[in-house]
């Protein structure tokens, strides 16, 4: 906090700070003390891990650790900060325009960011983002590096005709709904007919919307969102809740509000309330990718989820990715450079990085406190990142259930997870004995603060307490089938487009480089986290260096 | 008047009860174990006992005179019929097609007979009590019967009789108190004598059924298979048994029939020799599931071939045919043939890493019953089988029936043209199978060219016989479908749709 008091505002501004830390030393203070009951006691019998990023790299972030002094100093002329997929793909195009004196600071022992997986005997699996669709066929970008990867292999009619081994393999979605799981997502069985003409009616509004385009000629909802119209008409709708916005247009389907909301926390960690109506409609109303071989809007994954995509980039680019490194201070210097200070933690070395240009990758909370030294007019407490838990379950057999069997996509109506994912989908195996689940739980039912401290104040014992009796429910008689549950936690999951977000001029100016020296790259720049966002922040970025450097 | 009698008799209204809830629960339990969905079931069987006991009571107004032999008789009766009750729906249940019939013809008479026996000992008693302690009295009897057998029968009786054998000894207890109350009445009884001895050859008959219950429920299972299980077998990947009729021997693999040792010959004739007799070069062969080594056998009689390679999931199916006597005489000890190598492994995953190339390639897949096997009928898997058939080879892809699954036939038939290969379907007759059918399949640039002659031996392939197997008849007549992709799994889909007419 570098010494300020954090009641500088006005006495409400204090005051809301007072009882959010109540609030927050409320809830933590209980987890603790339920957490000691379970640690003597409890109730499962199941082994496994407790992860999340390196909490070690926060505490250094906020001055809280003593950093041996910069023993030694050199020079790289852009550095790029975030081996996330934003970074990886800044890097990429710097690569492709012949850049070669280059580096990518990570601060984790490992590059991905949100593409991270991890793998067991049993099978890869993802610990964040598991999925791509068919890229919108006016996204020639994407398309290029999806035909460089292979995820295309080659065009019918023009069209891309994607790798038979990414399309997601059949048979893809289902719902537990009513007692019976039901073929895809949208609720269906057991749905009064009223309900259903709901369903039917708003899907047929975004199908709609999906074709519009708006008074300057572009799509009113596109990906990348930048390149989405500007019509002022459908701007306003960033202004009000998806909630409100349902409300207006008189939407009172529970079934469908279910829907909407699971939409919203599958894609946005938050529900519905949160939530802009212009994104929660982005999310319906974006994707028109064709496909050769494929419906539209198909989608791609892999046993490690976007970890494959993130493979991909960092193979070429090996030599010029630094894990264990992170950069905790940047600051201008005489000569018009700027002196990056960063610090190994495996080693123990501070160092000094003399750089031309930086491209910040890392999301704005962590640029928050690493642009200290330096003027930038934004106001960060706008940004707000849904905390999530992901479970990595390994399992024997799930017990026999009615309707549909075991899908790549399995989401239970009404509960508080978004449903879990076999990550043997894709295996072309004919029969496992063993099977890794990806279950995934958004932490939405506080205020993201809120719930992220309470996340990292929860141990081992109290989140199986939270995941086993859902997975309980949803698949009675599973415990006993769980050989290992492996708990990964993301304090700042993803970036939420609350509303006046998206839109907004705080966001526009903190896409803003500052003096053509430092730029940014982060798809919470964008408003959404999703694949095709950071690919595409990753581009910007790296071409406003080589324009600069012209 | 005894006075023990009365007393007696309130004892068989206990044992009455009891016996009376265990016949239907065991109905119940029958009928979710055989037909699935407990709480329909339950229910169901639980509403038509009820009534039928209704209509019991109200039959019982008609028996105006001798009720006291009238209530042994129906003890004896319902101790037949409810001992027999499980048994008989065992064994009916896989030959008879309307088996719920039978379920509730069974429930209505056990019903209707237990209905009448509080009535009718009611009547019995009547004069012997007061009315008020009369209803008190046969009523509590009545339902603490009730209690106890819905105690034990979920805790003791299902978990250590089973549900044949608890049939039978209840069965027993019923007419053993038609017995006692025979003996004990005997003066008020006209034909005592005629119902003891009908009470004792019940009890004895009802005995042997307990003792030989367990013969019968395995006769039961058996049943399934309509033929003598020489051998059976759990291996990692599925249950193999093996039958006995005659001379005839059959192959089930999970259930399905594999093949039977009297027709097999046409099935596995027709799947290579088309095929391979065209391709007297020929010196490599690939042969994908096909663990019995029928299909190999068929191979070896080519004394072109150098080597065959069998590519099965289940090693337990392959040593089976290696090793066991009867089958090796079935398949001509072809598993054990030097020119033979049998690679236990995935099929999509091996074939990924293969590189050299074969002459012939012969896929006898399991039929695309689920998702997992579907993957193997896949225009991705078919491309990978491209990438190492031959510039002049050809391929074969067993392909269920064209006339019971006439669009799962096809769609076979649409996902390898749509790899680029130019195929040529035919069919033939199998007894145990139906009209079945096969697809060749070749590089566009090297036409199919029927063979002339057969190599001496064959006993249904010959040049006039493929002739009539390239022809379709409407009913088998090519029909417009899409291709099966990993991402559709179109033909799991019409596979279900169509077989689901026929079993």
């Amino acid at each position: 906090m570098s010494g300020q008091t954090f009641y500088k505002g006005d006495l409400t501004t204090y005051l809301k700070r007072r009882s959010f830390l109540l609030r927050v030393g409320l809830i933590t203070g209980g987890i603790f003390l339920n957490g000691c009951l379970k640690k003597i006691k409890s109730k499962y019998n199941i082994k496994g891990a407790l992860n999340g990023p390196d909490s070690k790299a926060g505490h250094i972030l906020r001055d809280k650790i003593k950093l041996p002094k910069p023993s030694s100093s050199r020079k790289v002329k852009t550095l790029i900060i975030g081996s996330g997929i934003s970074g990886l793909s800044a890097a990429r195009w710097l690569q492709k325009n012949g850049e070669k004196d280059f580096e990518i600071l990570e601060l984790e022992n490992h590059p991905g960011g949100n593409s991270h997986f991890g793998t067991n005997k049993t099978s890869s699996y993802p610990l964040g983002a598991h999925y791509i669709t068919v890229a919108n066929n006016d996204d020639d970008l994407l398309i290029d590096f999806l035909k460089e990867i292979n995820v295309i292999t080659h065009f019918e009619n023009k069209i891309p005709y994607y790798n038979d081994y990414f399309l997601t393999f059949e048979p893809e979605e289902r719902l537990l709904i009513n007692g019976e799981w039901q073929d895809g997502l949208i609720p269906d069985f057991g749905v009064p007919a009223n309900d259903k003409l709901q369903i039917k009616d708003f899907l047929y509004l975004v199908s709609k919307l999906k074709n519009t385009k708006g008074s300057d000629g572009k799509f009113l909802f596109n990906i990348p969102i930048s390149s989405s119209s500007a019509d002022k008409d459908y701007r306003e709708l960033d202004k009000i809740t998806f909630k409100d916005y349902l409300e207006e247009k008189g939407y009172t389907s529970k079934y469908l509000l279910w829907y909407l909301n699971y939409a919203c926390k599958d894609d946005y960690g938050q529900k519905l309330d949160k939530i802009s109506a212009w994104a929660g409609l982005h999310y319906f109303a974006s994707r028109r990718g064709e496909a050769a071989n494929a419906e539209q809007n198909a989608i791609l994954t892999w046993p490690e989820g976007n970890g494959w995509i993130m493979k991909q980039l960092t193979g070429k680019l090996k030599d010029h990715i630094k894990t264990s490194t992170m950069c905790y201070d940047i600051n201008l210097t005489a000569n018009g450079n700027m002196l990056a200070t960063v610090f190994n933690p495996e080693t123990n070395i501070t160092e000094k990085i003399e750089t031309e240009k930086i491209i910040l990758s890392s999301p704005q909370y962590v640029n928050n406190r690493l642009l200290k030294n330096l003027h930038r007019p934004i106001e960060y407490s706008y940004f707000s990142y849904s905390p999530w838990l992901i479970a990595n379950i390994t399992i024997n057999e799930l017990p026999q259930s009615k309707g549909r069997g075991l899908c790549w996509d399995n989401v239970a109506y009404n509960t508080a997870s978004v449903g879990y994912v076999n990550s043997a989908q894709q295996h072309l195996k004919i029969s496992e004995d063993k099977k890794v689940i990806t279950y995934y739980l958004p932490l939405c039912n506080f205020e993201p603060a809120v719930s992220r401290l309470a996340a990292y104040s929860r141990n081992y014992e109290q989140w199986l307490d939270i995941v086993v009796p859902e997975l309980e429910i949803i698949h009675p008689g599973i415990t006993q089938a769980i050989e290992n549950i492996d708990f990964w936690i993301w304090g700042h999951g993803m970036i939420a487009p609350t509303k006046n977000f998206i839109w907004s001029e705080n966001l526009e100016k903190a896409r803003t480089p500052i003096e053509e020296k430092i730029f940014f790259a982060h798809s919470d720049l964008s408003g959404i986290s999703i694949f095709e966002e950071a690919f595409h922040q990753g581009i910007k970025a790296a071409k406003q260096v080589l324009d600069a450097n012209r | 008047m005894n006075k023990k009698l009365p007393a007696l008799l309130l004892i068989s209204v206990f044992v009455v009860a009891t016996c009376g809830l265990i016949y239907e629960l065991i109905a119940g339990t029958l009928a979710s174990y055989l037909l699935g969905d407990s709480v329909t079931q339950f229910s169901t069987i639980i509403g038509v006992y009820l009534f039928s006991m209704g209509i019991g009571s109200w039959i019982s107004k008609y028996f105006e005179k001798n009720i006291l032999s009238w209530f042994i008789q129906i003890e004896i009766l319902v101790g037949l019929i409810g001992g027999f009750s499980s048994t008989v729906l065992f064994l009916v249940f896989e030959s008879i097609a309307s088996f719920r019939i039978v379920l509730y013809g069974f429930v209505s008479l056990t019903g209707i007979l237990v209905g009448l026996e509080i009535p009718l000992l009611m009547r019995i008693l009547k004069d012997r009590y007061e009315f008020r302690d009369l209803v008190s009295k046969v009523f509590t009897f009545d339902y603490i019967g009730a209690l106890l057998a819905s105690l034990i029968f979920p805790l003791l009786l299902i978990p250590h009789l089973g549900l044949v054998k608890t049939a039978f000894m209840f069965g027993v207890l019923n007419v053993v108190v038609a017995l006692i109350v025979c003996v004990s009445f005997k003066k008020e009884i006209r034909a005592s004598k005629y119902l003891q001895s009908a009470s004792m050859l019940s009890i004895i008959t009802l005995l042997i059924g307990f003792v030989y219950a367990d013969k019968i429920t395995s006769f039961s299972e058996s049943q399934t298979y309509s033929d003598t299980i020489i051998y059976s077998k759990s291996t990692l990947y599925q249950r193999i048994i093996l039958t006995k009729k005659n001379k005839v021997l059959r192959l089930f693999l999970n259930g399905n029939l594999q093949f039977s040792s009297d027709d097999e010959y046409r099935y596995h004739e027709a799947l290579v020799h088309p095929g391979l007799q065209a391709l007297p070069f020929a010196k490599r062969v690939l042969v994908m599931g096909g663990g019995d080594g029928l299909a190999v056998r068929e191979i070896l009689k080519y004394q072109n071939i150098d080597s065959v390679t069998l590519v099965d999931l289940d090693k337990g199916m392959t040593s089976l045919f290696q090793s066991n006597k009867i089958l090796l005489d079935i398949n001509k000890n072809s598993l054990l043939s030097p020119k033979v190598k049998v690679i236990n492994a995935d099929a999509f995953s091996w074939i990924k890493a293969q590189q050299k190339k074969f002459d012939f390639i012969v896929i006898d897949f399991p039929d695309p019953s689920n998702y997992a096997v579907g993957k193997l009928y896949t225009n991705a898997f078919y491309k990978l089988v491209k990438g190492i058939l031959a510039p002049k080879g050809l391929m074969v892809v067993q392909s269920t029936s064209p006339y019971v699954a006439p669009k799962s036939f096809w769609t076979v038939n649409k996902t390898l043209e749509s790899v680029g290969l130019k195929t040529i379907p035919y069919h033939n007759y199998v007894p145990s199978f139906g009209e079945w059918g096969y697809i060749l399949a070749t590089e566009p640039e090297n036409p199919y060219k029927k063979p002339q002659n057969y190599i001496p031996g064959l006993k249904f392939v010959s040049r006039e016989s493929v002739n009539l197997m390239l022809f379709f008849p409407k009913d088998m007549g090519k029909v417009e479908t899409e291709v099966n992709k990993l991402n559709n799994q179109i033909l799991v889909k019409y596979f279900e749709d169509e077989w689901a007419n026929v079993l």
